[in-house]
């Protein structure tokens, strides 16, 4: 998943894309109009084959997230600070994707714009705590510490992901038996599945493309001068000397 | 052992030091709570309903300005660097630390119960139950907190850096802190209080080692 | 849980659908757009 050499074209990681447009359009043509309308939840119920499919995805990306951050705090390879910064930034996107498809099926389903599903409510939640990470990135320059530092608090974060699962699924469920059908008893499975490969191949062309454009960046601020570059300076030096 | 007494007497030094930093705090805390108070109104039930939250919030609030604090003479006086040099092992040092704000968090918790108690007339039942919450939620935002101040201070936009890391993270403590001070407040007729506080021992019992494991990778280079 | 058939609510499935897909192409448009800046940088750098 991470970059090729740099001098070659990222073929695996367009085609990976490319797929998963073809899969999406296929899979949601089948979802929106083949597919028959649930009982209870008429059409809202389509819905669930964007939902599902990025509720996985977005798990999947978060836990290579943290397989990235214990490669890097282990192994001390650059290439694991890439990763992790590349998942990190695409699971912060799937993680808005969810809550907003969630906050779109709440509406009509419970008549209010977020019903504190304690899978919703811990996305949410940890969409917060992986801004911060990304923001903790943004405000530490030096390369060691920033993918230190990060690593150590997506660790933190992933660990705290069961605690405040469980936190709120008790703290909401002395208030109201509602809950999100996320395992879905779908008239048609095949859109949702379609939908879920194409999330995947989608996820993957992403993270391939960002890990290389972190890899990239950090090769340009850990890199000695380029002696082309010296030579022009000595050029210039010279020029002024004379 | 000896490593840890040593860390903890050295940063409880420090606090008394800037034990007029400390009060500001807990006038800080207190002017919240009177906040919440204009914010909901003078509605004495919905008041005296929401008083462990706003008890609990007004403590998380606080506690960015003296977890913050705590580093403050390492930074202005270089001094982490120097710590690290020592031969103590950063999870002394870390313990240590952990350990001061801990107390000193207890401290604000402490001297903002009065204060809830006269804003919002919760009534004055099982006050001594809910040092034993306010000892474990503070406990539990302290771990944690050491080690992300110990980033923030470092790093730039550190005031927003804190809150931005930590407030995400320690959503179980106020949801388990809050429910516990509630009910042990307001009446606990299931005797639910109990298993808030075991969520919160919980917590504790996974933070303090996680965030002293991984304090070294903070601070050393 | 029983009771409440949901008539109609096609602006919903396609509110959500017309996001997801808006933020995901939008996101992907520009990690494309910055893989091929950032590969033209490096052709113009002589290689090390």
């Amino acid at each position: 998943m991470a970059g090729n050499s740099n001098e070659k074209r990222p073929l695996l990681a367009y085609g990976s894309i490319a797929l998963a447009v073809v899969l999406f359009a296929i899979g949601s043509y089948i979802g929106l109009f083949v597919a028959p309308p649930e009982h209870f939840m008429g059409e809202v119920q389509r819905i669930m084959y964007v939902h599902v499919p990025t509720a996985w995805v977005a798990l999947v990306t978060l836990l290579w997230a943290f397989v990235s951050a214990l490669g890097f705090l282990f192994l001390r390879k650059w290439k694991w600070d890439s990763r992790m910064e590349a998942s990190i930034e695409v699971g912060v996107l799937l993680s808005f994707l969810l809550c907003m498809q969630g906050s779109i099926w709440a509406k009509p389903t419970w008549g209010v714009w977020w019903d504190w599903d304690p899978r919703l409510t811990t996305t949410a939640v940890m969409l917060f705590a992986f801004i911060g990470i990304l923001a903790l990135r943004r405000f530490v320059e030096d390369p060691v510490r920033r993918a230190t530092w990060s690593a150590v608090a997506t660790i933190v974060a992933f660990a705290d992901v069961p605690i405040v699962y469980f936190s709120v699924k008790w703290w909401n469920s002395l208030h109201q038996v509602q809950s999100t059908p996320q395992t879905v008893d779908s008239p048609m499975i095949t859109p949702l599945r379609i939908n879920a490969f194409a999330m995947l191949f989608l996820m993957m062309g992403l993270v391939g493309l960002r890990t290389r454009l972190a890899a990239r960046r950090l090769e340009n601020e850990l890199a000695p001068p380029l002696p082309e570059r010296e030579t022009e300076t000595r050029a210039i030096a010279a020029g002024g000397e004379a | 052992m000896r490593q840890l007494l040593a860390a903890t007497h050295k940063d409880l030094l420090l606090s008394w030091r800037s034990r007029a930093q400390a009060s500001a705090v807990m006038v800080f805390g207190a002017t919240t709570l009177l906040l919440f108070s204009f914010a909901v109104g003078p509605n004495a039930a919905a008041l005296r309903q929401n008083a462990g939250g706003f008890l609990w919030v007004a403590l998380l609030l606080s506690s960015t300005l003296s977890l913050a604090e705590s580093y403050r003479a390492e930074i202005e006086q270089r001094a982490l660097e120097g710590l690290v040099l020592l031969p103590a092992s950063p999870r002394s040092l870390f313990y240590g630390k952990a350990i001061a704000n801990w107390l000193q968090l207890l401290l604000v918790g402490i001297g903002l119960v009065p204060v809830m108690v006269v804003l919002y007339d919760p009534g004055t039942e099982n006050l001594l139950a809910l040092v034993g919450v306010l000892a474990m939620g503070t406990a539990a935002l302290s771990a944690p907190g050491t080690l992300y101040a110990a980033m923030a201070s470092q790093a730039r936009a550190q005031q927003v850096l804190l809150p931005l890391l930590l407030f995400p993270l320690v959503v179980p403590v106020l949801l388990a802190a809050v429910k516990a001070s509630s009910l042990l407040l307001l009446g606990d007729p299931m005797e639910q209080a109990g298993s808030w506080v075991m969520l919160l021992a919980a917590f504790n019992g996974i933070f303090w080692p996680l965030c002293g494991l991984l304090f070294g990778q903070v601070v050393e280079e | 849980m029983t009771g409440g058939i949901i008539i109609g609510g096609w602006e919903y499935v396609i509110a959500a659908y017309a996001i997801t897909f808006t933020v995901l192409g939008g996101y992907t448009a520009t990690l494309l757009a910055r893989t091929r800046k950032s590969k033209r940088g490096q052709d113009q750098e002589p290689s090390r």
